[in-house]
């Protein structure tokens, strides 16, 4: 029954902003029928969709972590994308530099590198706001910029393919390649990483002392002070930890689809974590049950574009107005109580 | 001499989006509102502005649309966060992704996809007469598209509206402390709502300058970090209309010179020219976040029929 309840209101949501989104499809002079089957059922028509849809939710379950993470602590990232990118840009100089190791020493070498760049780029606004206070927002925001420029710097640097046409690097060591659980269509064992911290940072929020100090400080920063907790500290941890998992994200895409370093790789996941993040409220036992819809969604909306010529941008708008609706929800909730 | 002439018209002539988007910040935060969706507003301002231009020929028409579309958001921005009470960073960041989808659907659904670029004319340099004609200074501030005039004279009745009037000490007070303005009998919501509309169009507008000015045409995510950027400025400026125009020297100076320094070219690789405008933002925030005065009911919500606030 709680259940029930607890999901009404995401149903009602969901189904405000497709009739919504359908009104104008049908006005744009679309078959609204089809693209909703298409953009709902294209996961689950084939093989290829499903896996498709799986490799979509690897990067956006973890960037819905790098900005769930510190919200838990009440601090905002929006930086998930450069993180992302950063991460990327250190799987893949370490497995270009060491390309000759072993797989069972390049791939964690791979792996660490990204973690390890994405931390470091989500420690910048973290030291920031330790030391001079300034609000993590707009240096989460601004260095995203930074990276789209950094990325474009070791994609056309002396790393860059010549043979590819937009800025890309060579392939990282075959060794690095991650290792895969279905053959074809590929799907690389990144999905039991990403599945593997999904879980451990919901155990970790909700389970553990240092998860309980991280939500104590974000539900009262005052009070939490007061019990002993240092507040700044969590602050600074949550964005550190927040980095590592955007930076997994990125050297997951290296290591497992890409395998090298492409401008633009971080497609739209920031955004999209965002909308993951906030119609799961911050509650990460539901990220990753939103993440696998909205993959379910935006691998829906690539087919549409194809088969329909609907842009992509129209499943964008329906995502973002779910994001609404689930919003108004809480709004309807609190005037029932009250 | 005629470079830096050049240059100082060139950081007169980009400052216009940071002005219009900042002072649209400003003017909504003045009253608690604190907008946050400013990248995504100027987006549909820069698409719809593109393409009402492209489809009916009228750049001032194309104006209009911005702001009009500027002026929705503000409205919903509004509503959702004076009557509905809903946290102002989160529906902030709600309705920047909204800007996002529509400023990329709207040309692919109009104009769809074409093998060159559509173009619109850019706006052209007004001169005033007997001013233009002084050295340097003629080039440099009577030589501009119309929109930099506009963005001073804002600026200029902005700081006049909000110091110098009955009204705008009301709307100050508002944004300081909502309760005691209440009792005295000014209307909080009306107040909450028409700055935060007239904001929005400001935004709306600074969105459309790009299109309008530099490229005459819309490409995706063509705003490149500028709304946020405006926000800095914002606090940069102390929520303060004259404060902001000259604080959006700094900004449009760094771009230019990142700009200049690409075309002429030098020993830093150019992508590092690239990040200049978003590091040296940065490190101005090091420097006057914390010292700068921001309204003390920013980013929150009023509720009349609670006791305090």
């Amino acid at each position: 029954m709680t259940i029930v309840k607890k999901i009404l209101p995401y149903l009602i949501a969901v189904l405000a902003s497709f009739v919504a989104a359908g009104i104008f499809i049908a006005l744009m002079g679309f078959d609204v029928f089809r693209a909703y089957s298409t953009i709902l059922f294209t996961s689950f028509r084939t093989p290829n969709g499903f896996i498709q849809t799986l490799l979509k939710f690897i990067p956006l379950v973890l960037q819905a972590l790098a900005f769930t993470i510190p919200l838990t602590a009440g601090k905002f990232n929006i930086g998930g994308e450069g993180q992302m990118i950063v991460g990327a840009i250190g799987a893949t100089a370490a497995g270009i530099m060491f390309a000759n190791l072993p797989p069972i020493l390049l791939i964690p070498i791979v792996i660490l590198a990204g973690v390890l760049t994405g931390a470091i780029w989500g420690f910048i606004p973290a030291y920031l706001l330790y030391k001079f206070k300034i609000n993590e927002i707009l240096t989460t925001v601004l260095l995203n910029f930074v990276s789209f420029a950094l990325i474009d710097y070791v994609a056309t640097g002396p790393w860059r393919d010549p043979t590819a046409g937009h800025p890309t690097t060579i392939t990282i060591g075959s060794n690095g390649f991650l290792p895969l659980l279905i053959n074809n269509p590929p799907l690389h064992t990144g999905l039991l990483l990403a599945i593997a911290v999904a879980a451990g940072i919901y155990i970790y929020t909700s389970r553990t002392t240092g998860g309980y100090e991280l939500i104590a400080t974000g539900a009262n920063p005052q009070a939490a002070g007061i019990y002993g907790i240092k507040v700044r500290r969590m602050f600074v941890f949550s964005l550190v930890l927040a980095g590592a998992v955007a930076g997994l994200s990125g050297a997951l895409e290296v290591a497992g689809v890409q395998h090298r370093l492409i401008e633009g790789m971080q497609s739209n996941f920031l955004v999209l974590g965002l909308i993951i993040g906030l119609i799961s409220r911050g509650n990460n036992l539901a990220v990753p049950f939103v993440a696998f819809f909205i993959a379910v969604l935006e691998v829906g909306a690539s087919a549409m574009q194809r088969t329909l010529m609907i842009p992509v941008q129209m499943v964008f708008i329906v995502e973002a107005l779910i994001l609404l609706f689930v919003l108004l929800s809480d709004v309807v909730a609190s005037r029932r109580k009250s | 001499m005629d470079i830096l002439v050049n240059f100082l018209r060139l950081v007169l002539l980009s400052m216009v989006p940071f002005v219009l988007a900042g002072q649209g910040t400003m003017l909504g935060g003045r009253t608690g509102v604190f907008n946050v969706a400013q990248e995504g507003i100027m987006l549909v301002g820069a698409s719809l502005g593109f393409l009402v231009s492209y489809m009916t020929g009228s750049i001032f028409l194309g104006m209009v649309a911005a702001m009009a579309s500027g002026a929705l958001f503000g409205l919903a921005l509004a509503y959702f966060t004076t009557n509905l009470k809903m946290d102002q960073f989160v529906i902030g960041l709600a309705l920047f992704f909204i800007g996002i989808g529509l400023s990329t659907l709207l040309p692919k659904l109009v104009i769809g996809i074409t093998l060159s670029p559509p173009l619109i004319p850019t706006l052209k340099d007004i001169s005033i007469p007997l001013l233009s004609q002084i050295p340097v200074i003629g080039p440099i501030f009577f030589q501009q598209n119309i929109l930099v005039y506009v963005s001073i004279l804002v600026s200029i009745g902005l700081w006049y509206f909000l110091f110098r009037t009955q009204k705008g000490l009301e709307i100050r007070a508002v944004g300081e402390h909502p309760m005691t303005a209440d009792s005295l009998g000014i209307n909080t919501t009306s107040s909450r709502y028409w700055t935060t509309i007239v904001g929005g169009a400001l935004i709306g507008l600074a969105g459309a300058y790009l299109p309008m000015v530099y490229t005459g045409t819309f490409t995706e995510l063509m705003v490149m970090g500028r709304g946020w950027l405006a926000i800095a400025l914002t606090f940069f400026g102390g929520w303060s209309p004259l404060p902001i125009l000259f604080g959006s020297l700094f900004f449009s100076g760094v771009e230019v010179l990142a700009f200049r320094v690409q075309v002429i070219g030098s020993i830093v690789p150019y992508q590092f020219l690239i990040m200049l405008p978003y590091i040296a933002t940065i490190l101005v925030m090091i420097f006057t976040f914390g010292k700068s005065r921001v309204p003390s009911f920013l980013g929150k919500n009023y509720d009349r029929e609670k006791r305090s606030v």
